[in-house]
């Protein structure tokens, strides 16, 4: 070593113990490691103990990384394992289990080396060196510390790793059917080490010794796996274990006949106490059954059908029909390879194969070369197979290839006893017992020998044959079905080397019963000749196939006799493995059968020149060549034929038996079963041919269907169909033919349930785990066929028709384009205006079918809520009114859904009256949703994607029409919003709170919206207590709901009692408003009202008159509340100073009354004013109604002139008011009113005379007349100016001192009075 | 972070990268892999998948579906979900081939088929290194939401087994608690490389 490398690494092992930090330190080592191992062994001696020192650093990784050194330095340098394995011993007790872990890990590499090492020494020379010697005994207590961890009680990582030890150690120790049984010629070549190597020349080795300790080593791993052991472990030892017994049998087959039982026999569900993993255990079982299952080894065999039985129970239900399959395949190449694979691809085997048919060989072998002489029958083959054993053996120890020869012999013995173990046959128990022998094993290699020797031939042909129904039942591989395919040509295609063997052997057969075709066939090719010129190979049967042939084929005889002779053992050793068939078929071997088997032989024996005639070799080498790696699988057709032939396997004893043993016999014999193949000729059909094939033979199905509804049971066949439609390649659009026939006759083609079938199937493929492609394709399958199947429902069945629904309803699932199919139904005008045509009866099944589907789908409920509620504000009071009867009456009730119904009808109220900006998002939101849904849809459908564009237009459209009314919604817009709300008022009166308040603030449309329901929907309330707090305290700004509300409830009813209290009470309360109670004023008793009556009086007059209407009209049952007199007086009643009211309001009411004649009549008039007249104060508004009275009624004159007289007697001229009044009436009704004037004390007289000079004259003339002037004082006539000079002047001073007193009000009362006049004119 | 994982799906596209890709920004080191023979993505139709070799480079497989049909890849997820795959490495890599890789701790699958094949590769592989790797099968729908759900699972649990000290003592319970918790079968195998 150099020195600066020894600095180097010495600084560096420094820096690694002194490092603190963890990560630096790993660096480090690792750094170390990569120095180290590039020093020879001389410096890495000095540093071994630096190494163990680091060994002791408190870190776990640190030590970890410390022993993967040691290991691998070990590994390179194996002189140093004395010093190594007893490091690794100790660190195998290293507290931290990762360490320990390592410890083991280097162990075996170091154990596999140790050994390999040990054992190639030991080959070359008989003395091991000493080092080698110490190294292998410390790697030997190594191996027993490691083995004590695996067998201990307990688990834990070193454990799992330990166990993995054993069955490394056990692998080493055993042979390897598999490997080279010869070590490399030069010690560096890379191969696996195989203990069969020592041959027992080891020094110390001793492979019966080390066979005997794995095998102990197996035991104790299998005893872990027995009750009660197994209870105490945990799944990830049991895991391990099993994994690793399986890697055993498969890797060792001769212990497959005692790991598996164990195997076999253990019920994960039963030893794993912590059940949650009991199918993690179970996984690995099924597994390691599998891979056993899947073994190539013919000591494998008689346990396949245990294994298939344990799989079928192990996956019950829905995963067995997979696990069969998989097993079938499984099943299928295993026998190619255990057959033909294991005999011809490896050399050994091969051989090894050749033992039982040994005999055969020699036999045949002599048989061919004094042919001429041999007559032998059939005691022939008889010999022959019970010579079997003895021949095989001097046979293969003629040959001396095979080294391992009690091997050799079980897997050839196994391999043609294996067919055995299913019989049904006489030879039940033989079979039985050829099963139980191969199943112990080696052991039992001597008393099978025995066995077979000691039975007769024909006995062991019938096992053989009862066995061959182990034989694969199809050509289950598709790989070989698609090879066999491709090589098939039509009869007379030029290309020779596409024609696999059996077709050839047909051509053959044919061709010897038909000699004409055969003919035909000669000339156009050469091929099958010269395969039948083999066949005849041994010329004894040229007679019976010859026909016009027969020259060729003598021609070719001779040829192969030339032939027979010239290779020598190796062309001997190639046939030999058809005749291990030829054991159980007593010589009736085929020629296919054979003529595949040299081709194996000779693409993978490379023995093709010896054997086949040089007219062959072109055709057999294309063959060779064109069936590439595949060879074992191309023998498939034979083993058919050979199958074929079991159905008559006496007729081929007879015919074997009757004749020479030659191959070539058995062309003869096949002929009658291989000829049918010939009638049907494979045509090769290219992808599109077979499109339509399949379509076309799908189409034919389909008819069919349609009378097998006649004929029944179409129930299962329904469920055959759809399966089929589903199952064949979708490229073909099977579906659209399904689909088409469904709907061609929905209700006799059973189309629901066929429907729901094929639904079924779609859906279990979207929902499988598989991958993403096939998940994505399966779903838009689904969708386009529910789809379409919907569509077609929907348009040609009447809307009453309930399979929509039904569909609907049973459906695995709905996808968004099928909810928008409905949401179409059920608010037409969304997608296509097309649809604005159809009836209100597709609504109704629209929303019918959305009701039962939230009803029966509780997971699209919303969406379906959704879809009913658009409707519910849809725009065509049709469709809306239909859709709020159903949420409304059979939705709302719902209690999981009524939150968001109400929610929903909210909020639509409340867009409705936040006009401008809520309807304008409203829109777009819509616009949004549609643009979502379309964009969606695209993918699955082009009519979809139709639709979606023409939902699109009409949202467009949509908007454009709500932006218009936005700015301020028209009535039925505000409708359309509130409909939906109402109808719930009507289920929930609480919520009519909400209209109260959302009355204020309301627009005027929406005020006429809402009062355009009010009676309706308050009718149908009716009163509840709910209303009453809702009367009894609403909002500001609602007083006209209120009244309006008030006017519904109160007609054509009794308001109750509760009811006219809340409205006295809010009256007294909070609205002093007496407009809330005029609509139940009927109802109160009439002192009440007269109380209330300035109120009314002041009210507009409109409202005035509405209230006086219904006061005179009253309630039907208690009559009219006030007379019309009890009215009138009541008007002159107010006072409008003391009541506040103008006096204009109390002339209006006055007004108001006489408009209605037919109430205040002349009658009625007269007894107000008898009455009023006597009131005093006389009212103030009396000589005003005087007025009016006169003005309505004149025929009240009279009546009117007494009322005068009355009130001059009144002294009406001290009412200054009253008086301006009584001039005018005076006036008015002159002349009559001339007697009552007279009647005036001579102050008063004049005083009217001044004021209304017009009456004057014309009084003075009425006094003139000569009787009344007689009647008439002094006085008076004095004013008048008809008496003599000397009294006026006194009059005229006590006048002119009365007059000075009232002059001031006078003119104020002319003037009122003109001013009245005039307003009441 | 003292162990090495994979991520295992079919393509090494969806489950597998969205678990590589939020184990990677968690810190942990780790790889992805799928067992399929081919990389396969939904393509237009049925008959038009899009098959791309192991190794093809998620750049080029995105810039592929871009270039054909940008709306339609975008729509179904496939173009997002390559723009994210392509952030977290390469390409996908196959199981089967990446021998060269080196050993992995824990491997977790996400699908029973998956599993399997993982078990019968790691098994036909020569076992000489005798180190433990724990395989877990976790299932999860091969879809985007369910992908991201598997994720967060896969990460929570790669959390717990980080926590202990060897997974190889505590692995039953801390499988048993995971189930417990997110009421989900998980299914576990050991093997050695």
């Amino acid at each position: 070593m150099n020195p600066v490398s020894r600095e180097k690494l010495a600084s560096l092992s420094n820096s690694v113990k002194f490092a603190t930090d963890l990560g630096p330190k790993l660096e480090l080592c690792r750094q170390l490691k990569r120095d180290l191992l590039e020093e020879d062994a001389a410096a890495l001696s000095e540093f071994l103990s630096h190494i163990f020192d680091l060994y002791s650093d408190p870190s776990g990784p640190v030590r970890k990384l410390a022993t993967e050194i040691i290991g691998e330095i070990g590994v390179k340098h194996l002189e140093f394992v004395p010093e190594i394995a007893p490091f690794l011993i100790t660190v195998l007790e290293d507290a931290t289990p990762a360490v320990a872990r390592q410890s083991i890990s280097c162990s075996i590499d170091l154990f596999r080396h140790t050994l390999e090492k040990t054992a190639i020494q030991g080959l070359h020379s008989s003395e091991l060196d000493s080092d080698l010697e110490s190294s292998w005994s410390w790697m030997l207590k190594l191996k027993e510390k490691i083995y004590s961890i695996a067998f201990q009680p307990g688990s834990g990582g070193v454990k799992l790793v330990a166990l993995k030890f054993v069955e490394a150690v056990i692998l080493l120790y055993t042979p390897n059917p598999n490997g080279s049984s010869e070590p490399p010629p030069n010690e560096g070549t890379p191969i696996e080490f195989n203990i069969s190597w020592l041959h027992g020349r080891h020094p110390f080795l001793n492979v019966g010794d080390l066979s005997i300790e794995a095998s102990q080593r197996l035991v104790l791993l299998l005893d872990q796996l027995r009750f009660p052991t197994v209870k105490s472990l945990t799944t990830s030892v049991i895991v391990v274990l099993i994994n690793s017994l399986s890697a055993i049998a498969k890797k060792r087959p001769a212990y497959y006949g005692r790991i598996l039982p164990v195997l076999l026999s253990l019920d994960p569900p039963s030893f794993v106490i912590k059940e949650v993993h009991v199918y993690g255990a179970n996984n690995a079982l099924k597994n390691a059954l599998l891979s056993c299952l899947q073994c190539s080894h013919p000591s494998a065999a008689p346990w396949r059908d245990r294994l298939l039985g344990a799989l079928k129970d192990m996956e019950a239900g829905g995963l067995a029909e997979v696990a069969l399959n998989q097993v079938h395949k499984v099943n299928g190449s295993v026998e190619d390879e255990k057959d033909h694979s294991s005999v011809i691809k490896e050399e050994k085997p091969m051989t090894k194969a050749c033992d039982a048919a040994g005999s055969n060989v020699g036999r045949k072998r002599s048989g061919t070369e004094d042919s001429s002489g041999l007559a032998e029958t059939g005691d022939v083959s008889g010999k022959r197979v019970r010579s079997t054993p003895s021949v095989s053996e001097e046979s293969t120890k003629e040959l001396n290839r095979n080294t391992s020869m009690s091997q050799g012999d079980i897997s050839s013995a196994q391999s043609t006893t294996r067919k055995v173990d299913v019989d049904t046959g006489p030879v039940q128990q033989l079979v039985a017992m050829f099963g139980a022998l191969v199943a112990q094993g080696e052991k039992a290699v001597g008393s099978l020998g025995i066995l077979i020797s000691s039975i007769s031939a024909d006995l062991l042909a019938e096992v053989v044959m009862a066995n061959m129904r182990n034989l694969p039942p199809t050509h289950s591989h598709t790989d070989a079905d698609d090879e066999l395919l491709e090589d098939m040509c039509i009869v007379g295609s030029n290309t020779q080397a596409k024609y696999p063997p059996s077709f050839l052997v047909d051509v053959v057969s044919l061709s010897s019963t038909f000699p004409p075709i055969a003919a035909l066939l000669n000339s156009q090719q050469s091929v099958p000749n010269e395969i039948v010129i083999q066949k005849t190979e041994v010329g004894e049967e040229v007679d019976v196939m010859a026909g016009p042939n027969s020259t060729v084929a003598y021609a070719g005889m001779a040829h192969e006799a030339e032939n027979a002779l010239l290779p020598g053992m190796e062309k001997i050793d190639v046939p030999t493995p058809s005749d291990i068939q030829d054991v159980g078929n007593l010589e009736s071997g085929i020629p296919g059968l054979d003529s595949s088997f040299h081709y194996d032989g000779l693409s993978d024996a490379q023995a093709a020149s010896s054997l086949v005639s040089t007219d062959l070799e072109d055709t057999s080498q294309e063959q060779g060549t064109s069936f590439g790696g595949k060879s074992p699988l191309h023998v498939l057709p034979s083993i058919s034929i050979e199958r074929s032939e079991e159905l008559s396997p006496k007729a081929a004893v007879n015919d074997s038996s009757g004749v020479v043993s030659s191959t070539a016999t058995s062309v003869v014999s096949s002929h009658p079963f291989v000829l049918p193949k010939m009638s049907a000729p494979v045509v090769n059909l290219s992808d599109d041919q077979k499109d339509d094939v399949q379509k076309l033979a799908y189409i034919r199905i389909i008819e069919a269907y349609k009378q097998i509804a006649v004929a029944g049971g179409s129930q299962v066949r329904s469920s055959l169909l759809a399966y089929l439609g589903v199952e064949l390649p979708s490229e073909l659009d099977l579906h659209k033919l399904l689909r088409d026939h469904i709907l061609s006759d929905y209700i006799n083609h059973e189309g629901h349930e066929l429907t729901l079938r094929v639904l079924y199937r779609l859906f279990g493929e979207a929902e499988e785990e598989s991958d993403f492609f096939s998940c994505t394709t399966a779903a838009s399958a689904y969708e386009t066929f529910l789809l379409a199947v919907a569509e077609t429902l929907r348009d040609t069945f009447p809307p009453s028709d309930k399979s929509l629904s039904k569909l609907l309803g049973e459906a695995p699932c709905l996808p968004k384009s099928v909810l928008n199919l409905l949401e179409c139904l059920c608010s037409p005008g969304i997608s296509e205006k097309a649809e604005e045509s159809q009836s209100g009866d597709r609504v109704t099944q629209g929303l019918s079918t959305v009701w039962s589907l939230i009803l029966l789908r509780p997971p699209i409920r919303d969406v379906c809520l959704k879809i009913a509620l658009q409707s519910a504000v849809h725009h065509l009071e049709e469709v809306r009114m239909k859709a709020i009867r159903l949420v409304a009456n059979k939705l709302y009730p719902l209690p999981s859904i009524s939150q968001q119904i109400e929610d929903f009808a909210r909020e639509m109220l409340l867009s409705a009256v936040n006009i401008d900006a809520a309807e304008i998002t409203d829109a777009e939101g819509l616009i949004i949703e549609s643009h979502k849904d379309s964009e969606l849809e695209k993918p699955s459908h082009e009519h979809q994607s139709v639709s979606s564009t023409g939902k699109d237009i009409s949202a467009i459209f949509h908007q454009s029409e709500t932006s218009q009314s936005g700015s301020s919604p028209s009535v039925p817009e505000a409708q359309r919003c509130m409909s939906l709300y109402f109808a719930l008022c009507t289920k929930k009166h609480s919520l009519f709170g909400q209209i109260f308040i959302v009355y204020s603030s309301a627009s005027k449309a929406v005020k006429q919206a809402i009062h355009r329901h009010i009676p309706i929907l308050v009718r149908t309330m009716g009163l509840s207590s709910d209303l009453l707090e809702i009367i009894s305290d609403p909002p500001t700004g609602s007083e006209n709901l209120l009244m309006q509300v008030l006017q519904t409830l109160t007609e054509g009813t009794v308001p109750s009692a509760e009811l006219i209290f809340t409205i006295k009470k809010l009256f007294d309360s909070k609205l002093k408003d007496v407009e809330i109670l005029v609509p139940v004023l009927p109802f109160l008793p009439g002192d009440e009202v007269l109380l209330l009556f300035p109120y009314l009086v002041n009210l507009p007059l409109d409202k005035f008159q509405a209230a006086l209407t219904r006061l005179l009209q009253g309630s039907s049952q208690s009559g009219p509340v006030l007379s019309p007199a009890e009215v009138l007086i009541a008007i002159h009643g107010i006072d409008p100073e003391r009541d506040g009211i103008p006096l204009k309001k109390v002339t209006d009411a006055c007004n108001a009354c006489f408009e209605q004649r037919h109430i205040f009549t002349q009658q009625i008039l007269a007894k107000v004013l008898n009455q009023l007249v006597e009131q005093i104060p006389l009212p103030l508004l009396f000589m005003r109604t005087v007025l009016q009275a006169i003005g309505a009624f004149p025929g009240l004159v009279g009546f009117i002139m007494e009322i005068l007289s009355r009130l001059v007697s009144k002294q009406i001229w001290k009412y200054p008011k009253l008086w301006v009044g009584f001039l005018k009436c005076a006036f008015l009704t002159k002349p009559q009113s001339f007697s009552v004037l007279l009647q005036l004390p001579p102050p008063q007289l004049e005083n009217a005379l001044n004021r209304t000079a017009a009456l004057k004259a014309p009084l003075v003339a009425h006094a003139s007349q000569e009787n009344i002037r007689t009647s008439l004082p002094r006085s008076v006539l004095a004013v008048l100016g008809l008496s003599p000079e000397s009294q006026p002047s006194s009059q005229v001073q006590t006048s002119q001192a009365h007059t000075g007193d009232t002059n001031n009000s006078e003119k104020d009362a002319v003037a009122e009075i003109s001013k009245e006049s005039s307003g009441a004119s | 972070m003292k162990f090495r994982y994979a991520m295992v799906c079919s393509s090494n596209q969806n489950r597998s990268m969205e678990a590589h890709c939020l184990l990677k920004k968690q810190g942990f080191h780790v790889s992805s892999y799928g067992t399929g023979t081919h990389v396969k993505l939904p393509g237009p139709s049925l008959r038009e998948p899009n098959v791309y070799d192991f190794g093809t480079p998620y750049k080029l497989m995105f810039d592929d579906l871009r270039r054909k049909d940008p709306d339609l890849y975008k729509r179904n997820g496939i173009l997002p979900m390559l723009k994210r795959n392509l952030s977290v490495k390469l390409a996908p890599q196959r199981w089967q081939d990446n021998a060269a890789d080196g050993y992995f701790d824990i491997v977790f699958t996400f699908e029973e088929k998956v599993f399997d094949m993982v078990l019968e590769d790691l098994h036909n592989r020569d076992q000489v290194l005798l180190k433990s790797v724990l395989v877990i099968n976790l299932e999860v729908k091969d879809n985007h939401e369910e992908a991201a759900v598997g994720a967060r699972l896969a990460f929570d649990l790669c959390e717990q087994i980080e926590a202990v000290e060897s997974w190889e003592d505590s692995i039953d319970d801390i499988l048993t608690s995971f189930e417990n918790k997110h009421r989900r079968k998980l299914m576990y195998s050991i093997s050695f490389y």
